[in-house]
């Protein structure tokens, strides 16, 4: 059985920002911090509109913020 | 600590306040043998049905509060509650069914009693739930 994961460039893309904080992109988007945290470390796939409004914080397309893995493909 | 983790606590806390107050009430009744007990629980009562009315139009507005994903985590453990509330009274009530026998009595403050029982470990059910799914999320935060 092949496997399915979510991963991300938020950190990355959060220091090429200004060292912005995971309080100043949870502002931003308007989610909480704890919401950064777990969608970061990749343990929360957040919702399209989110992902959408974190990607367009980045001023990246959407696929330069969240690359999605499956095996089976 | 989010909205929705405080909320937890503060449910878990009272729960146990509840537990607390019950046993220093039920050990003080028998103790004295008196029928306070009686008295006590009218006062009681409405007391209560204010009390929870008032923390559910409470929780009502800070549902709105929420983010997507707290809003994820309160449905998993509103889930989580429903289904221990079922099973509870599942449990229960085919238990006093094989243990009494099928043609025996039983009081009628067992019923409500079950019911009331079911919704106390259900609120804790949902709150344990919350709490572990939050710092599972948080892990490595």
């Amino acid at each position: 059985m092949g496997s399915e994961y979510l991963t991300n460039n938020i950190r990355k893309l959060r220091f090429e920002h200004g060292q912005m904080t995971q309080q100043d992109l949870a502002d931003k988007v308007g989610v909480t911090r704890q919401t950064i945290i777990a969608t970061e470390s990749g343990r929360y796939a957040p919702s399209l509109p989110l992902a959408f409004k974190i990607a367009q914080t980045f001023g990246v397309p959407i696929e330069q913020v969240f690359q999605y893995n499956n095996e089976n493909l | 600590m989010s909205i929705l983790q405080k909320r937890a606590w503060i449910n878990l806390a009272g729960a146990v306040g509840l537990i607390v107050t019950a046993g220093i009430f039920l050990e003080v009744s028998m103790y004295i043998n008196a029928q306070v007990h009686i008295l006590f629980l009218l006062l009681a009562l409405p007391v209560g049905i204010v009390a929870g009315f008032a923390c559910y139009i409470r929780s009502i507005s800070a549902e709105k509060k929420l983010d997507e994903r707290e809003k994820t985590i309160s449905r998993k453990a509103d889930y989580c509650a429903g289904i221990t509330f079922a099973l509870f009274l599942a449990i229960a009530s085919f238990g006093i069914f094989f243990v009494s026998g099928a043609k025996s009595n039983v009081p009628v403050y067992l019923l409500p009693l079950l019911v009331l029982t079911g919704i106390f470990l259900a609120q804790l059910v949902e709150s344990a739930t919350i709490l572990i799914w939050c710092a599972k999320e948080q892990q490595d935060g």
